[in-house]
C-alpha cells in the first residue's frame, strides 16, 4: 500500500475525480476527508470507503467560504491529528456564456469556487505540514486553462491561474520538504460534460482522442495519487497533462 | 508471463535504476548499453536483487546494429512491451563557433538519433501485439536551452516533439509515447567531473526541493508510465527536476 495511514483530505470528493480519488487513496492505505458541498453525497463515499475498510471522515464544505474551510480543517484535525495531502479537485464549469454577457457574478463565483478554494484550503493546512516536513499538495486544473475554450473564458482563466498559484508555492514551500503539482485533466467520462451536451455528444467527444481510451475519472486518480505517493517525492512545481492524447503541451 | 522491457544506457546511472525499479515489479529487463561491460553489471546487480534481466553491447547510433539487437530480443523473449530510450548525453561545453561539425553531429546522433533509430525499429513489434509503451529522454534544457550545451539543448527538445509525433501516429495501436525530462541527477558520469560540494553550491540554493535528483526519483516515473494507471498518457513531458524548472 502506497499511502499507508497518510491522512489525504479530497475536496470535490463526492463524485466523477474527487470520489475516484478518494476510493483509489483509501485502497491505498490512506485515512480520507472527503469534502463537498453536496454532503449527503460526500457521506456515501466515505461510507463506500468504510466498506472498503478504510478509516473515512466526511465534511460538508463550501470551500469558497473561509470560515466553512477552517471548519473543514478543524474537522480534519479533531479527527486524525495531522494531514499529509491535499487533493484540491472542487470546481465548477458553468455558466456558459460569452466574455460580453459574463456578469460580475458570474465570474467572481467561478475565481472564488475554482481559484479562491485552492488559496483557502492551502492556507489552512500548509502550516501542519510544514511542522512536520512534509506533505502533497495536488490540484486539478484542467487543459482548457492551456488552450482556453470559447464561452468558457472565466473557467479558463480560473484553471491557468491554478497552474501559477501552484508552481509558485511550490516554490515556496518546497524547502519545507511540500511538493505541490497540477494535474490538467482532458474531458473525463464524469457529469461535468452531460451539464450542457447530449449522452451521444459527449460519447462521441470521449471517444475522439489519439488514443482509443475513454478518460475515466480513474485515469486522472491514478496520476493524483502517483504524485501523492513516496515515488514522486522529488516532482513539483508540474503541471501533467493526463487526456488520452488529446492535447499535447509543455 | 512478464513484461519485457528494453532498456538503452542501461548501464547509466539513471538507466540502471530503471532496471532495478521495473525488474522489482516483476518486468523482465533487457539492459542495453554502449558499455557492455556496464551493462553486465548492471545485469548482475538485478539478479543479485531477485530480478530477471539480460545485457548486451550496442551503439543505438548505428542503424543496422540497432535493426538486430531489436531483432534478437524479440525473437529471444517473443515481445517487447516497454522500450526506455535512455543512452545519450554530451561531453562538450563550449561556445557555438567552437563546436566542429563532427562534434555536433556526435550530440545530434547520441541523443535525437538513437532515439529515432530505437523508435523506428521497436514500434512494428508494438503495433503487431496492439501494445506498448515508450519512455523517451530528454532535459529541462529541451525547455529552457543551455548555454554552452547547443547541440545537447537542440536534441533534447527535438526528442520532446518527436515523441508527441510518435504519440499521435502509434496511439491507434494502443501505443503510448512520453518524455521524461530530468533536471540535474547525481549519476555516477555526472559526479566523476564534479565534486559534491561544488556541486551543492551550484544547484541546491536554485532548487526548491533543496537538492539534485537522484537516479532513483527519476526511475519512479519511466516505471509510473509502465503501469495500468498511466493508460490514458501519451505525447507528453514529465520534468522530474525537484522544481527547478516549471514549464
Amino acid at each position: 500500500m502506497r499511502l499507508k495511514d497518510k491522512v489525504a483530505v479530497i475536496t470535490g470528493g463526492a463524485q466523477g475525480i474527487g470520489r475516484a480519488t478518494a476510493l483509489m487513496m483509501g485502497r491505498e492505505g490512506a485515512k480520507i476527508v472527503v469534502a463537498d458541498l453536496q454532503g449527503e453525497k460526500a457521506q456515501a463515499v466515505s461510507n463506500e470507503l468504510k466498506a472498503l475498510g478504510a478509516e473515512s471522515l466526511s465534511v460538508a464544505v463550501d470551500v469558497a467560504s473561509e470560515s466553512s474551510v477552517k471548519q473543514m480543517a478543524k474537522a480534519t484535525f479533531d479527527r486524525f491529528g495531522r494531514v499529509d495531502i491535499l487533493a484540491n479537485i472542487a470546481g465548477i464549469y458553468f455558466p456558459k456564456k460569452s466574455v460580453v454577457d459574463l456578469t460580475e457574478e458570474d465570474w467572481d463565483r467561478t475565481m472564488n469556487i475554482n481559484l479562491g478554494s485552492n488559496f483557502l484550503c492551502c492556507r489552512e493546512f500548509v502550516p501542519a505540514m510544514r511542522q512536520q516536513k512534509s506533505g502533497r499538495i495536488i490540484s486539478v486544473a484542467s487543459g482548457i486553462g492551456h488552450y482556453g475554450m470559447r464561452q468558457f473564458s472565466h473557467y479558463a482563466a480560473s484553471k491557468a491561474a491554478i497552474m501559477g498559484f501552484v508552481k509558485s508555492l511550490a516554490r515556496e514551500i518546497g524547502p519545507d520538504g511540500i511538493t505541490v503539482n497540477a494535474i490538467c485533466p482532458g474531458s473525463a467520462n464524469t457529469a461535468m460534460p452531460r451539464q450542457h451536451r447530449s449522452e451521444e455528444e459527449v460519447l462521441e467527444r470521449l471517444k475522439a482522442t489519439p488514443l482509443p481510451h475513454i478518460l475515466e475519472p480513474e485515469d486522472i486518480a491514478g496520476s493524483i495519487t502517483f504524485l501523492a505517493s513516496d515515488a514522486a517525492k522529488f516532482i513539483t512545481g508540474q503541471s501533467y497533462n493526463i487526456n488520452s492524447g488529446n492535447y499535447m503541451f509543455g | 508471463m512478464s513484461q519485457v522491457a528494453l532498456i538503452t544506457g542501461g548501464g547509466g546511472g539513471i538507466g540502471g535504476a530503471v532496471a532495478q525499479r521495473m525488474a522489482a515489479a516483476d518486468i523482465t529487463v533487457v539492459i542495453a548499453d554502449y558499455d557492455g561491460g556496464a551493462a553486465e553489471k548492471v545485469k548482475g546487480e538485478v539478479v543479485a536483487s531477485g530480478g530477471k534481466a539480460d545485457a548486451l553491447a550496442i551503439d543505438v547510433t548505428v542503424a543496422r546494429e540497432v535493426k538486430a539487437v531489436v531483432t534478437d530480443v524479440a525473437k529471444r523473449y517473443g515481445r517487447i512491451d516497454i522500450l526506455a530510450n535512455i543512452a545519450g548525453g554530451s561531453r562538450f561545453t563550449k561556445r557555438i563557433e567552437e563546436f566542429t561539425w563532427a562534434e555536433w553531429k556526435e550530440v545530434i546522433d547520441a541523443n535525437l538519433k538513437g532515439t529515432f533509430l530505437m523508435c523506428r525499429e521497436v514500434a512494428p513489434i508494438m503495433q503487431k501485439q496492439k501494445s506498448g509503451r515508450i519512455m523517451n529522454t530528454a532535459s529541462n534544457y529541451g525547455v529552457t536551452g543551455s548555454a554552452l550545451r547547443t547541440p545537447y539543448a537542440a536534441s533534447k527538445a527535438g526528442i520532446i516533439t518527436f515523441t508527441k509525433s510518435l504519440a499521435l501516429e502509434l496511439a491507434p495501436d494502443n501505443i503510448l509515447a512520453n518524455t521524461v525530462a530530468p533536471g540535474p541527477t547525481d549519476t555516477p558520469r555526472v559526479m566523476a567531473h564534479e565534486s559534491p560540494e561544488a556541486r551543492k553550491q551550484r544547484w541546491w540554493p536554485n532548487i526548491p526541493m533543496g537538492r539534485t535528483a537522484l537516479p532513483e526519483d527519476l526511475a519512479e516515473m519511466y516505471y509510473f508510465l509502465t503501469t495500468p494507471e498511466s493508460a490514458a498518457i501519451t505525447g507528453q513531458v514529465f520534468h522530474v527536476n525537484g522544481g527547478v524548472v516549471m514549464p
